[in-house]
């Protein structure tokens, strides 16, 4: 994509023809990826706090308080008293230093990145499936030649155009396109079969045959299928595997692995779980460094609004209790907020580094705006940080970082050769030659009687996002979410509620009370809560449901009762 | 309109006059990709060739840019200082556009300079002149033909300033306004009279450029404007069309004739500033009422809606023609498949 600008500032995108993904085609996020980076929302100069206020101060005292109190935490309660959290956010090479810090000056094992309750069980499942790293599992231009394209949540074509238009060519040329949601009322005329399943349950049906029209279960498993989900969206890596493992009754045949698709909405996830940013050995997700017994005392949060990411009131507690927060980051967010140090970095666009999408392309990020007022990078922070805790830290180069990873990384090795990189398309990471070995099924989900409440976290990632924030066009496209349940209009009718009034919600661990808004895709007998809507969610969901695979934590579908006020 | 002969090899040096007193915008190549730049002193071999290249991005974008700041403002001791950005002092040109995009210029004057003056607009356009090159060659998606956007221009239906034809080793140069004759008067000693069998030659061509044309994917577009004019288009085709349609904005974005804005407003502290920025007709946010109740919800009905005002003869009556040059942009731009062409093919089977 190109980014023009006037010299001064950003005023408008363009996508390359040329390029093998987009083929000049963007979503709309892509149409308007430049609007947020004129925002005056920048943070400009380190803060730190002092009382209730945070405080703007000059780099070296900004520096020598945060390293008085990690040194603090690190003298008293040792270096696992210290979580680092690296993001989808940051390039590569910024997540590999902030992994290398994190074991090598810190000493700590507490590392995992903001994605944990938004892609990382998508992530773990895919781990365990290719028993490890597993490259790139299919390119998008690829998905056109697929005969069968099975494609789990609408949102998949229509926020990920490239996507979209393979899906499209796909239908034109003849495929069978399948879309399962639950939360879909109609598809479109593209798609062949609408089924309305979560993973979990898809998984069990497709296993035993049941429910699904034999043509559906025919073709999904005829060699050459494309799988396609939004990584955000699978609640667990038991669903996914299970889901997989359906799919891939052959799977000792190498051809018989689906081409699979885990979309993300952020820029980086797979290259920052590839850059291992997750729990080293003893180590501690996200989710338990916020446990109640977590002996984790302070955070260094890189790169993300990690409050954003929380789905417990209990997460947010332990983390209003932490002794010590570093956030580095590039808009004053909530988290920012609350920390007790915040140091400026770059935007990506101010940034030289690599990205690893979707696919597993790596390509190249070149910075085209000069760094706005004190930031610093990344790679600067970690290096005066180690300075000043009496290490040594050295600040690579870019293209000396992508050796070290080329060296660190197998399915990496590639990433090392700058003309490579340097190529419209970058470096698609190699596929895996593994065998599906695990079989998983979770219990199907009974049969509600009533409402089935869905708790997905389909909209919060976006709508509370700063890249959304910061943008007009994307502001209104994206409307925040109100505290509110989504009801079919026809339920809604049939026990004469109105928009906007209160309707008590009763499951077998809880109730509240709750307004009501009517929305004509969500199917009869649904009710829709997202996921950050942590207060009212476990008003009714209790304890949210432990995913030991990916070790975090979701809220399960459940079987709800309604009545009018 | 006045006609003279400029010799290929004289090209250049005419470019390098122009620069003189004027900011030159040339198609240039950007890893592979063309936008229009500052002429640095070197023309793409297709513009020597005689045949200009069509960037993805139209050059509407110099008169009306995907984001412009309004004003800004700052606080003072008491006061509030508004500040308006400077009109550009110097004058420009463009050299090597597409008749399509100039066309497509021509519509955007319409819809800023006529009705209402758009002060940003016009501040961009005045200085402006456009040098036009007749189109010998069709670009992969091109259905101007379809659509009276090219590939040659006629001073009846566009008020273009310059049109250069390529004749071998000569441009056959056509001056239509005042603009255009001031470029032409830098040197006039690099241009000749045409020959007698000029105008001849000329016809032969524009004949050989309609004939290449002909070849390209083409449009009903009389089809599509009479069932859209009267609104016999079954409910069922637009549902079907807007559901291939993304929400993604880039057919308008990439338009010529897209004219559509919205405002924000930024501000921190005792600074900030309005600024605008290109909207699209695709999203749902463009027509939501703050109650949250939209009016086009729908996607069918953005995209009928979309399609209304390009090719409804309620339009056309007012503003002169059809809002499409057929540039074709909007098929490259489009992930669903459902550019210009496609959708008025399917209005044509109903």
């Amino acid at each position: 994509m190109f980014i023009r600008s006037d010299g001064k500032e950003a005023f408008g995108c363009l996508p390359m023809t040329l390029h093998p993904v987009s083929e000049g085609r963007l979503c709309h996020r892509g149409w308007n990826r430049f609007q947020n980076l004129r925002s005056l929302n920048r943070l400009s100069l380190p803060l730190v706090r002092e009382g209730s206020n945070l405080k703007q101060v000059a780099w070296p005292e900004a520096l020598q308080k945060t390293t008085e109190k990690i040194s603090q935490l690190l003298s008293r309660h040792g270096p696992q008293s210290v979580g680092v959290i690296g993001s989808p956010w940051l390039t590569n090479e910024d997540n590999f230093r902030i992994a290398r810090f994190s074991c090598d000056i810190l000493g700590t094992s507490h590392l995992d990145g903001s994605y944990r309750f938004s892609g990382a069980s998508a992530l773990t499942a895919l781990d365990r499936l290719f028993s490890g790293s597993f490259g790139s599992l299919g390119s998008i231009p690829a998905i056109a030649q697929s005969p069968t394209i099975l494609v789990i949540g609408k949102e998949s074509c229509r926020d990920f155009s490239p996507v979209g238009s393979r899906l499209i060519k796909a239908f034109l040329h003849g495929s069978t396109l399948v879309l399962a949601d639950p939360l879909c009322t109609r598809k479109e005329h593209f798609f062949k079969h609408l089924l309305s399943y979560p993973i979990q349950n898809l998984a069990t049906a497709l296993k035993n045959k049941e429910g699904l029209p034999p043509e559906v279960s025919t073709r999904l498993l005829e060699p050459g299928l494309a799988l396609i989900f939004l990584a955000d969206q699978v609640d667990s890596a038991s669903s996914l595997l299970s889901l997989l493992h359906s799919l891939s009754p052959q799977s000792a045949v190498e051809s018989h692995l689906p081409l699979v698709l885990p979309l993300s909405r952020s820029p980086n996830l797979k290259g920052a779980w590839d850059m291992g940013i997750r729990p080293g050995a003893g180590g501690s997700t996200l989710h338990e460094m916020l446990g109640e017994e977590s002996e984790v005392k302070g955070l260094l949060i890189f790169g993300d609004d990690l409050l954003n990411h929380l789905v417990t009131s209990s997460m947010l507690a332990k983390f209003k209790s932490l002794e010590f927060v570093l956030v580095a980051d590039r808009f004053f967010t909530d988290t920012a907020r609350r920390a007790h140090s915040v140091f400026p970095i770059p935007l990506l666009a101010e940034t030289e580094g690599t990205l690893t999408n979707s696919e597993g392309r790596v390509q190249k990020l070149r910075p085209f705006l000069d760094p706005q007022g004190e930031n610093r990078s990344v790679a600067h922070i970690l290096h005066d940080l180690s300075r000043l805790l009496g290490k040594d830290f050295p600040v690579l180069s870019e293209p000396e970082m992508r050796k070290e990873i080329s060296k660190n990384f197998f399915t990496y090795r590639l990433v090392a050769s700058e003309s490579e990189l340097e190529k419209i398309g970058g470096i698609l990471l190699p596929s895996p030659t593994a065998q599906l070995t695990l079989d998983i099924l979770q219990p199907p989900e009974q049969a509600p009687e009533g409402y089935r409440l869905l708790v997905p976290n389909t909209l919060y990632a976006w709508n509370r996002n700063q890249m959304i924030h910061e943008s007009p066009v994307l502001r209104i496209e994206y409307p925040s979410d109100r505290p509110a349940v989504r009801m079919n209009p026809l339920d809604a009718r049939e026990l004469k509620i109105r928009m906007g009034e209160k309707i008590r919600i009763r499951s077998d661990r809880g109730e509240t009370q709750i307004p009501v808004e009517l929305d004509e895709t969500i199917p009869s007998k649904v009710l829709m809560i997202p996921s950050h809507l942590a207060e009212l969610v476990e008003s009714l969901a209790g304890k949210a449901v432990h995913d030991g695979a990916a070790r975090t934590v979701f809220f399960p579908n459940l079987s709800v009762s309604v009545e009018k006020i | 309109m006045e006609q003279v002969v400029l010799h290929k090899r004289d090209l250049k040096h005419w470019v390098d006059l122009i620069q003189g007193g004027s900011q030159v915008f040339v198609p240039s190549r950007v890893s592979g990709e063309i936008f229009f730049l500052p002429y640095a002193g070197q023309l793409e071999s297709d513009l020597l060739r005689g045949n200009a290249a069509l960037p993805y991005l139209p050059p509407k974008d110099l008169v009306f840019p995907q984001s412009e700041t309004l004003f800004s403002f700052t606080r003072g001791a008491g006061d509030i200082d508004f500040s308006v950005p400077e009109k550009p002092s110097e004058k420009r040109v463009f050299l090597g556009i597409r008749s399509c995009d100039t066309v497509g210029l021509h519509w955007l004057d319409h819809f800023y300079l006529s009705n209402f003056r758009d002060l940003y607009y016009q501040n961009r356009r005045d200085p402006l002149t456009l040098i036009t090159i007749a189109c010998n060659q069709p670009m992969k998606n091109c259905f101007c033909i379809c659509c009276e956007g090219g590939p040659f221009l006629h001073p009846e239906t566009t008020a273009f300033d310059l049109q250069l034809i390529d004749l071998e080793d000569h441009y056959l140069v056509e001056s239509n306004s005042e603009k255009g004759k001031a470029l032409l008067d830098l040197n006039r000693n690099l241009f000749s009279q045409p020959d007698p069998g000029i105008v001849e030659a000329r016809d032969q061509e524009e004949q050989k450029s309609h004939t290449r044309f002909l070849k390209e994917p083409t449009s009903y577009m009389s089809a599509a404007i009479r069932g859209i004019t009267s609104n016999s288009v079954p409910p069922e085709v637009w549902t079907e069309l807007g559901e291939r349609c993304f929400d993604d904005g880039g057919c308008t974005f990439v338009c010529p004739c897209c004219s559509c804005f919205g405002v924000g407003y930024t501000a921190k502290g005792e600074t900030g500033c309005h600024y605008r920025f290109w909207d699209s007709c695709d999203y749902s946010g463009f027509t939501r009422e703050v109650s949250g109740h939209n009016p086009r919800a729908e996607k069918g009905e953005r995209f009928k809606r979309r399609f209304f005002h390009k090719l409804s003869y309620h339009y056309v009556k007012r503003d002169g023609r059809i809002g499409c040059v057929g540039c074709g942009r909007c098929i490259t731009a489009c992930p669903g498949e459902v550019g210009m062409p496609a959708v008025v093919e399917r209005l044509r089977r109903g």
